[in-house]
């Protein structure tokens, strides 16, 4: 399944994501690609009311994941009732439309 | 580098200012703080203004330029410092470096924003902007949202509870209320917007766990401060009061990437240099302006400044050690949640409510004989953040 990309240094084995032009931790610049695992874990969510302008929605829950391979990131969670730590699974797909064009983001469903 | 004094401090009025265009609203503030001082035959040599977002809410940029041209600055230096909702206490750190270099003798900062031009939820976006492009705006991310999950986490680990959020908003409302330059003058009570059955109506969610009377409003607004050298301060009729030290530090544009997400880090490094730089510490401020664009960051930045420690912040407010008459109070003028967020001018309007109290002449919001201030501008979410120590010279 096409999604993001993760980066891990060469040098000191930090993951970073986005993309960072130099490691955040040891600063050198070559970095293994990877993908996050399929599971992870809910650290944090909002349920958002008041959405940005072009979202006509209410109730859209966003939170971070951490992943079983220890990646990070924010995606769109699609569980009725979210609680921490709670064990999720990625999937992927349009999150929003800008400008009149889907954009395809993380979608977490309930492991 | 040369001690730096603020000779004048002036704001004009946080509100809705459907009358003023932007140029209007930077001039105004620019004004208020030439004339609360008779600067005699020294002239401005430069002005740095903070505005997060002029091209965005009201299609103009150069607005630096603009401005001179409208004082009429010129020839004096002019550039618009950009640094989202820190823009503010960007355009005054500046201000502070080019006294105290030598470069410039008078400085003139101002901070403007007008955010109400475009309606609310486009006000959202253009802020929402300042996240990271494809990690997190794409989602929909908004401030608040950051803020929201800033906040479940917080309370989680520190046993923060909306109580505590509700007594931090009516603090600062009931500040507000006294405050002639609050947007938001207006008594809440903890029945309306927290306990009585009704209640969400009038605090509705914005960003679960965070409600309407969590967050600030979007405001119009400007603020501004006249930057001395010593040597012109002593000549001037003017209390003087030095901006002793500043701060400032960054952190991961994503919050997911933080270490502890619930740790400001950039806050505890920009407060431990502006102490340092100030040879003062937490414990000899009378007086703090805190970035409480949320409820829950009053807390924070609280403790990750060293007045408390960590999970002691919302003990603090619960005791009432930060009204006005407690043991430090903070946000005296109503912080952003009642004097309100026009982001770029917030920076500069933090340093003019600091002036005002250490001069003795905040009125009503006066905490009797403040003579060291702190002010914390807050920058992205606490990717870019500013800190600044005052002082009253006897």
């Amino acid at each position: 399944m096409s999604n993001i990309t993760a980066y891990k240094c060469k040098s000191c084995g930090l993951i970073m994501y986005p993309y960072h032009d130099r490691c955040l931790n040891c600063k050198k610049r070559e970095f293994e690609e990877i993908e996050p695992s399929n599971n992870g874990k809910l650290l944090t969510f909002t349920i958002i009311e008041q959405l940005p302008w072009g979202m006509d929605e209410r109730g859209r829950i966003l939170g971070v994941v951490e992943f079983d391979n220890g990646v990070k990131a924010l995606g769109l969670i699609d569980v009725e009732q979210p609680k921490l730590e709670m064990k999720l699974k990625r999937g992927w797909g349009t999150v929003r439309e800008i400008g009149g064009v889907k954009v395809k983001g993380l979608i977490f469903e309930k492991a | 580098m040369r001690p730096v004094f603020v000779a004048g401090a002036g704001m004009i009025p946080f509100e809705r200012q459907d009358e003023n265009t932007l140029g209007d609203i930077l001039a105004g503030a620019g004004l208020a703080a030439l004339d609360d001082v008779d600067l005699g035959k020294h002239e401005v040599g430069a002005v740095y203004l903070g505005n997060m977002a002029s091209g965005l809410f009201n299609h103009q940029v150069s607005v630096a330029s603009a401005l001179v041209d409208r004082l009429a600055l010129i020839p004096a230096a002019a550039e618009r410092i950009e640094n989202g909702p820190a823009s503010g206490g960007s355009a005054v750190k500046n201000g502070v470096l080019a006294v105290a270099s030598g470069y410039y003798d008078v400085v003139l900062v101002v901070g403007g924003e007008k955010m109400r031009d475009v309606i609310g939820p486009k006000a959202t976006d253009i802020v929402a902007a300042m996240t990271h492009p494809h990690a997190e705006y794409i989602y929909g991310l908004t401030l608040p949202a950051m803020a929201g999950m800033f906040t479940r986490l917080y309370m989680e680990k520190y046993g923060v509870t909306r109580e505590h959020l509700a007594m931090v908003a009516i603090k600062n409302q009931e500040n507000g209320i006294t405050n002639p330059y609050a947007h938001i003058q207006m008594k809440i009570t903890m029945e309306g917007i927290l306990e009585h059955p009704q209640s969400h109506i009038n605090s509705p969610i914005i960003a679960d766990p965070l409600h309407l009377y969590d967050c600030c409003p979007v405001s119009d607004g400007g603020a501004a401060v006249v930057l001395v050298s010593e040597e012109i301060a002593k000549t001037l009729k003017k209390p003087m009061v030095q901006i002793a030290g500043f701060g400032q530090a960054t952190d991961t544009h994503t919050l997911a990437e933080r270490e502890d997400p619930t740790e400001l880090k950039a806050v505890r490094l920009a407060a431990v240099q502006a102490f340092s730089r100030a040879g003062l510490k937490p414990k000899d401020i009378d007086v703090a302006e805190l970035h409480d664009a949320f409820t829950i960051l009053e807390i924070a930045e609280s403790e990750q400044a060293g007045f408390f420690k960590m999970g002691e912040g919302a003990k603090a407010v619960e005791r009432g050690d930060t009204r006005i008459g407690g043991k430090l109070p903070i946000n005296p003028s109503g912080g952003l949640k009642a004097r309100g967020h026009p982001v770029g001018a917030t920076g500069v309007a933090q340093i003019v409510d600091l002036v005002w109290q250490l001069r003795g002449e905040a009125g009503e919001n006066q905490v009797e004989g403040a003579k060291n201030g702190f002010s914390l501008n807050f920058g992205g979410f606490g990717n870019n953040v500013l800190a600044f120590v005052l002082r009253r010279i006897s």
